[in-house]
């Protein structure tokens, strides 16, 4: 019988982590996720069942620690060349249970990335925040939080608008920064997150890159408030709330790499965000195949297997190549992350170029291609019972987030093409 | 000029009376449930059953076919395919899943009630239900599904889910684990498509929702209408009269489902109305890329406004083409005629994938709006969806056309 392993992976350079960590995620997303997720919409504010798993995943197996450096409590994968490929068995193996949770998984390490990637390691912040993941068996959540109000993804649009948007500003009083500011829709907030790393401005209205700071604060501190849970189309487990800073007061020495290099490496973030999508996108697409696997083999019609209609074959066969291609390149893109000597730093316009064009294509492709498949299990294509619905829900959601699908086109043009003005 | 209007349709066509009705349900749906779904959203209790009573009951669209001496309206021409597209493109507008479910209703009262297809015993045991009381009367079909098991009996491929045996007493009704259109948890009267003992053709059979034997399942949670509270139904040899059998054989099953399907299209342009109406709003006021550059003004986005608004013209018209061709049997064929019904699920699947397609580009548009259950976009987003799934597999309904345009004998 075939069963999703079957589908192809590029056996050449996958993680030498990638045996044991699949039979780990996959034992995890059986027991602890997989039983109760049907219910995980309804639990969007409270996690009363979303929490246990993720306390298992981060807490207790360690997850959380992994990017830290190994004389820090963690497991070194930030200085290693296959944490990508490490990560996309790992993002694929949780969204085919459920994308939300693996996106929620995937965004506590982007504030991260700032601090814990060569060559802008900031070793001393690691030491800072190391205990906070560490040395706990408790879940952590960390929060990048971007947008803002009045602009929406232009935040993400560095290379346009140049920061010459963001109202969320940082000013140097002594020895401290003094934040100020409002954003929305940072994934792992809500009141979960205990890091946060804020995209802010050290100099309103300017367009000089070195402007733009990206600056650490914890929910603990004076002036953080986080939002309650927005309520949206799917995604329960990745919590979307406003955070307001008010004065915030925080050390000089949060801010994560320094004038020019903060709005730099932003890049890192793209890249990586991007690559995790398609990692999501092929995870809660093997879900679907085992789903419509059962559906066209339990369903019959003129009296044989829905399965065995040509007509539903086509459909059937097209599903699966679209894993094939998406799996398929979703490896590679996280292989193009991992290897700068091969492909360039992972902050490079050029690749995060390409990310955005391989993530747009993949959702693009997903979301054509399941909502044939639900079309083809009618009333149950619709019904939470057969998990294809909330799949399709969710990914939908991963079109959306950093960044638009018309932001992607943008900036896959500008790089292709070298456009000068869009 | 309203914003509504400017995507065209055949204003000639509709009576002042259609005009009047769609006037009045706009401003009806507008304070009844636009205004109120930010407080209640989709809550069932507080703002879908009341508006559901509000539109079947008190406007009366549950009384509009019947004859006058049975307590309705006696629209019984087929040119009241006019006031249904009509009517439901302003319900769908405002609630998908309401239309979904007056679209039930309607295509029923019109099978039923039409003055060509009249039938004087049966409308006289059925019209109460719909006429008396103030109550909102749901209706939802059992139509042919996949099978589970081998040997079952089938129509066109399918299985038909319900079995009957008619006997001196009437119908008695059998079947487990059968999935109604709509409404199982609710459901008032439900026109069932059975499979007879020791006979081919199958029959339409209505069997009351408080019928002894008729138990339901738990309401099921799924990805919209959520005025819909759907349930699976068993059917334990539940009795009901002979003269609750509607017709027979496949002339009255496209007929009904003809009708039903103008009442979904109409839905489906509904919901497209207010996706633009969202879009509008959006594009008007957001700026992108700094300050200064208003979102409807971007060539990229501007053009991507300008393909969802040709797909809601297109449908639009589809629409009314869909209520012309029913309201005119003697150019067209009667709305039981398989050209008549293929025309119509065409149209059906046409507007719903442009509906789904349409929708997901609005999405894409407003980014983290676009899924935000604050800007109401995503709720007709999944209620298109919702209803898609409920025409059947398009992959299947692609046979029905090809059977009807190249005359395909074993598809």
């Amino acid at each position: 019988m075939r069963t999703i392993d079957d589908f192809t992976r590029p056996l050449e350079y996958i993680s030498p982590m990638d045996g044991l960590l699949g039979s780990i995620f996959r034992e995890w997303v059986e027991k602890d996720v997989m039983p109760y997720r049907r219910q995980f919409d309804e639990d969007y504010k409270e996690h009363h069942l979303i929490h246990p798993p993720f306390k298992r995943l981060l807490g207790e197996y360690g997850l959380q620690r992994m990017i830290f450096p190994e004389d820090l409590g963690g497991w070194g994968m930030g200085k290693s060349n296959y944490m990508c490929v490490a990560a996309y068995r790992m993002f694929e193996e949780i969204a085919r249970a459920d994308t939300g949770m693996a996106l929620a998984f995937g965004a506590l390490f982007w504030p991260l990335l700032f601090i814990a990637l060569e060559p802008h390691e900031n070793r001393r912040l690691l030491e800072e925040f190391a205990p906070m993941f560490c040395k706990t068996t408790e879940p952590v959540f960390s929060a990048l939080c971007m947008t803002e109000p009045q602009g929406g993804s232009d935040i993400e649009n560095v290379e346009i608008v140049k920061g010459t948007t963001i109202q969320t500003t940082a000013v140097q009083d002594g020895d401290e920064w003094v934040i100020n500011g409002h954003k929305l829709w940072p994934s792992n907030t809500g009141g979960l997150a205990k890091l946060m790393a804020v995209v802010c401005t050290t100099n309103p209205g300017s367009n000089d890159p070195r402007d733009i700071a990206v600056i650490y604060a914890t929910d603990d501190m004076p002036g953080v408030t986080q939002g309650l849970p927005y309520e949206k189309a799917g995604m329960a487990a990745d919590v979307n709330s406003d955070v307001w800073f008010e004065n915030v007061r925080v050390p000089l020495w949060y801010r994560a790499i320094g004038p020019g290099d903060d709005a730099k490496y932003f890049g890192e973030i793209m890249a990586t965000g991007n690559m995790g999508i398609i990692a999501w996108i092929s995870g809660s697409m093997m879900n679907i195949y085992e789903r419509l696997v059962e559906f066209v083999n339990r369903k019959r019609y003129h009296g044989k297997p829905l399965k065995e209609n040509d007509g539903v074959a086509g459909l059937l066969a097209d599903y699966t190549a679209h894993i094939e291609a998406i799996r398929i390149v979703g490896y590679q893109c996280a292989r193009m992350c991992d290897r700068h000597d091969l492909y360039g730093p992972l902050w490079d316009p050029g690749l995060v170029a390409k990310m955005r064009a391989q993530r747009y294509l993949a959702l693009d492709r997903f979301i054509e291609a399941t909502g044939r498949v639900m079309n083809l299990m009618e009333s149950y294509g619709t019904d939470r019972d057969w998990d294809v619905e909330k799949h399709w829900r969710d990914v939908k959601i991963l079109q959306l987030v950093e960044g638009s699908k018309q932001l992607c086109q943008i900036e896959v043009a500008r790089w292709f093409y070298e456009c000068k003005t869009l | 000029m309203n914003d509504l209007d400017l995507f065209p349709y055949p204003k000639n066509r509709l009576q002042k009376t259609d005009v009047d009705l769609a006037a009045s349900l706009q401003g009806l749906v507008e304070k009844e449930i636009m205004d109120k779904r930010l407080e209640f959203k989709e809550d069932y209790k507080q703002l879908l059953k009341p508006s559901l009573g509000k539109l079947m009951a008190e406007i009366g669209l549950q009384k509009m076919f019947w004859p006058e001496k049975l307590g309705g309206e006696e629209h019984n021409q087929p040119s009241a395919s006019y006031t249904i597209a009509a009517a439901l493109e302003q319900v769908g507008r405002a609630d998908t899943g309401l239309a979904f479910l007056a679209a039930h209703s309607l295509a029923l009262q019109a099978a039923l009630a039409l003055e060509d297809y009249y039938q004087e015993e049966l409308c006289t045991a059925m019209a109460p239900l719909f006429c008396e009381g103030d109550q909102p009367l749901i209706v939802s079909f059992v139509l042919p599904a996949f099978a589970e098991e081998e040997g079952v009996p089938e129509w066109g491929g399918k299985s038909l889910q319900v079995k009957a045996k008619s006997g001196p007493g009437g119908w008695t009704l059998n079947g487990k684990r059968v999935r109604p259109t709509c409404s199982g948890a609710d459901t008032d009267l439900i026109g069932a498509w059975c499979a007879v003992e020791g006979e081919e053709e199958p029959a339409f059979i209505l069997v009351p929702g408080d019928s002894p034997r008729l138990s339901r399942s738990p309401e099921f949670l799924k990805t919209g209408l959520a005025a819909s509270r759907n349930a699976d139904l068993d059917f334990a040899g539940v009795q009901v009269p002979a003269v609750n059998c509607a017709w027979r054989g496949g002339e009255g099953y496209r007929r009904l489902l003809s009708w039903f399907y103008l009442g979904l299209a109409a839905a489906g342009v509904g919901a497209l109305l207010a996706t633009y109406e969202i879009l509008k709003k959006w594009g008007d006021t957001r700026v992108i890329k700094g300050r200064g550059h208003i979102f409807k003004e971007n060539p990229l986005t501007g053009a991507l406004m300008g393909e969802i608004s040709k797909e809601i013209a297109m449908d639009r018209l589809l629409a009314y083409n869909l209520a012309e061709m029913l309201a005119e049997p003697g150019a067209y064929g009667d709305a039981g005629s398989e050209g008549v019904f293929t025309a119509a699920l065409m149209i059906a699947h046409h507007v719903y994938a442009s509906a789904e397609y349409t929708t997901h580009r609005t999405m894409e548009l407003m980014a983290s709006a676009g899924y935000a259950k604050e800007w109401q976009l995503e709720r007709y987003w999944r209620d298109v969806k919702t209803v898609q799934c409920h025409l059947g597999a398009y992959e299947l309904a692609k046979h029905d056309f090809a059977r009807w345009f190249y005359q395909a004998k074993t598809l």
